[in-house]
């Protein structure tokens, strides 16, 4: 922890890419950011593990830090409890803008495997998970209703939004 | 209105059936009616991850099906019921919903913004009341302590629940434990999110914040932890198992769904009706301490 990371180089910064994420309306919040650090102050990812953290992505954002941002492992550490949203004094939404930045890492192949492969259970059942023996057995011994997978209508949906297309980050579980 | 479209979502039916099962139980003890839908799907909210349109238009597909039969949806789980309250914040826009509605077109459907979506404990504690739900208890839990855990979708962001709760604070879960009688606990960790949205990319991280639940509980002589959905239920519980492991089998609080708590005070059948036999640490302990 002691070793001084890497300067900002103005050179290697992506002066496009601020506007890129600005223009999804979901994280026009942004630009309103003072860095005031209460979204970081208030996260429970942050307090675990401190590398992460909701101020210093945005600032990155802010910076033009294209690269750094989207491949890194970090920006998935999200466990969307929202408090930075519900805590922002300038309404931000850091929260959202998140999702923005993952949309995009996960286009240019970021994106973690567990989320891909939800991905494609939900087009062939219907949810997150694969069809399995032991759902049925579960719910018998309780006489709960029997179960159909049932994917034709979300399949057709989510198709034409590429999200199918999306193949996993390499090397990422 | 006591009739709602029953949004299962994915981890109940198949990993957490016990909460189901006394769901329907609690709902139909108390004539709220529950329609099965076979057509509804993930409620979209990890697929916000890699596409928030895709995450949008799988939540408005499932607002459109109920709609459709003029139903409001009755959630269990937090997260669909957070994914689904602010997919209906979203849709409000017109630009976004027409947009929506034109790729739902694709499979017959249509979303105008009239389904509304409750979570189960709203559900009893707006509709039912704290009141009936004290006169209707046939057991006495007064020396039970417990933990309530809310759940981060159930309060978050709170504009997408009329206000109903107030995050940094809630209390509507207190207060359905108080109504059976048994305590309801403070602790300083009340707030502290279960971790599970990132359990699929990071275990390590969901771990180590069960773990401080955990811990902040340790001294507070609580018999259970009271929950209201699935997801929290297995980082809890079945996670506690694994923290165990490294751990030297340190922690043991069993954990339970409000509904098996509230089941249990109106007198249901603890095993037939609440499946409460299924847990990874058994709350008979505890229950034992009910007269």
């Amino acid at each position: 922890m002691n070793e001084v990371k890497k300067m900002v180089s103005t050179s290697e910064l992506d002066s496009g890419f601020k506007s890129d994420v600005l223009a999804h309306t979901d994280a026009r919040g942004l630009n309103a950011c003072f860095s005031c650090g209460t979204c970081s102050a208030g996260c429970p990812i942050h307090e675990v593990f401190p590398d992460y953290s909701p101020k210093k992505l945005a600032k990155m954002v802010r910076l033009g830090m294209k690269k750094e941002v989207l491949s890194s492992p970090y920006i998935w550490y999200c466990a969307t409890c929202r408090n930075c949203v519900e805590h922002c004094p300038q309404n931000v939404k850091f929260f959202d803008i998140l999702n923005v930045l993952k949309n995009m890492a996960a286009k240019e192949g970021y994106a973690p495997a567990a989320w891909v492969e939800q991905t494609k259970h939900v087009g062939e059942t219907g949810i997150v998970f694969a069809a399995e023996d032991n759902w049925i057995k579960k719910r018998e011994v309780l006489f709960l209703r029997p179960l159909k997978a049932y994917a034709e209508k979300v399949r057709k949906i989510i198709e034409k939004t590429g999200i199918t297309k999306i193949k996993p980050r390499v090397n990422s579980k | 209105m006591n009739k709602y479209a029953l949004f299962l979502g994915c981890t109940t039916p198949v990993k957490v059936p016990q909460y189901e099962l006394a769901s329907r139980w609690v709902c139909e003890y108390f004539g709220i009616e529950l329609i099965d839908f076979e057509e509804f799907t993930c409620c979209g909210i990890n697929q916000l991850n890699l596409s928030i349109e895709a995450g949008l238009l799988m939540a408005a597909m499932n607002l459109a099906l109920a709609e459709a039969k003029g139903l409001d949806i009755l959630t269990l789980c937090a997260a669909c019921t957070g994914a689904l309250a602010e997919a209906i914040e979203k849709l409000k826009d017109e630009t976004t919903r027409n947009s929506v509605n034109e790729k739902l077109r694709d499979v017959g459907l249509e979303y105008k913004g009239k389904t509304k979506v409750r979570h189960i404990s709203r559900v009893l504690y707006e509709e039912i009341g704290t009141e009936k739900i004290k006169r209707e208890i046939k057991k006495d839990l007064s020396a039970l302590r417990v933990a309530p855990h809310y759940g981060c979708h159930y309060l978050r962001p709170k504009s997408a629940f009329e206000n109903f709760e107030e995050p940094d604070n809630p209390r509507t879960l207190h207060g359905l434990i108080s109504a059976t009688g048994a305590q309801p606990v403070e602790y300083e960790t009340l707030n502290l999110c279960c971790g599970g949205k990132v359990f699929p990319v990071s275990e390590d991280l969901s771990r180590a914040l069960v773990q401080k639940k955990l811990d902040s509980l340790a001294n507070k002589e609580v018999d259970a932890m009271v929950l209201q959905c699935q997801t929290c239920y297995l980082m809890y519980s079945d996670q506690q198992k694994e923290i165990n492991k490294e751990y030297d089998n340190q922690y043991s609080l069993p954990v339970i769904l409000y509904p098996q708590l509230l089941g249990f005070a109106l007198g249901a059948d603890p095993v037939k009706d609440l499946a409460l036999n299924l847990h990874n640490i058994s709350p008979e302990k505890i229950l034992s301490k009910v007269i």
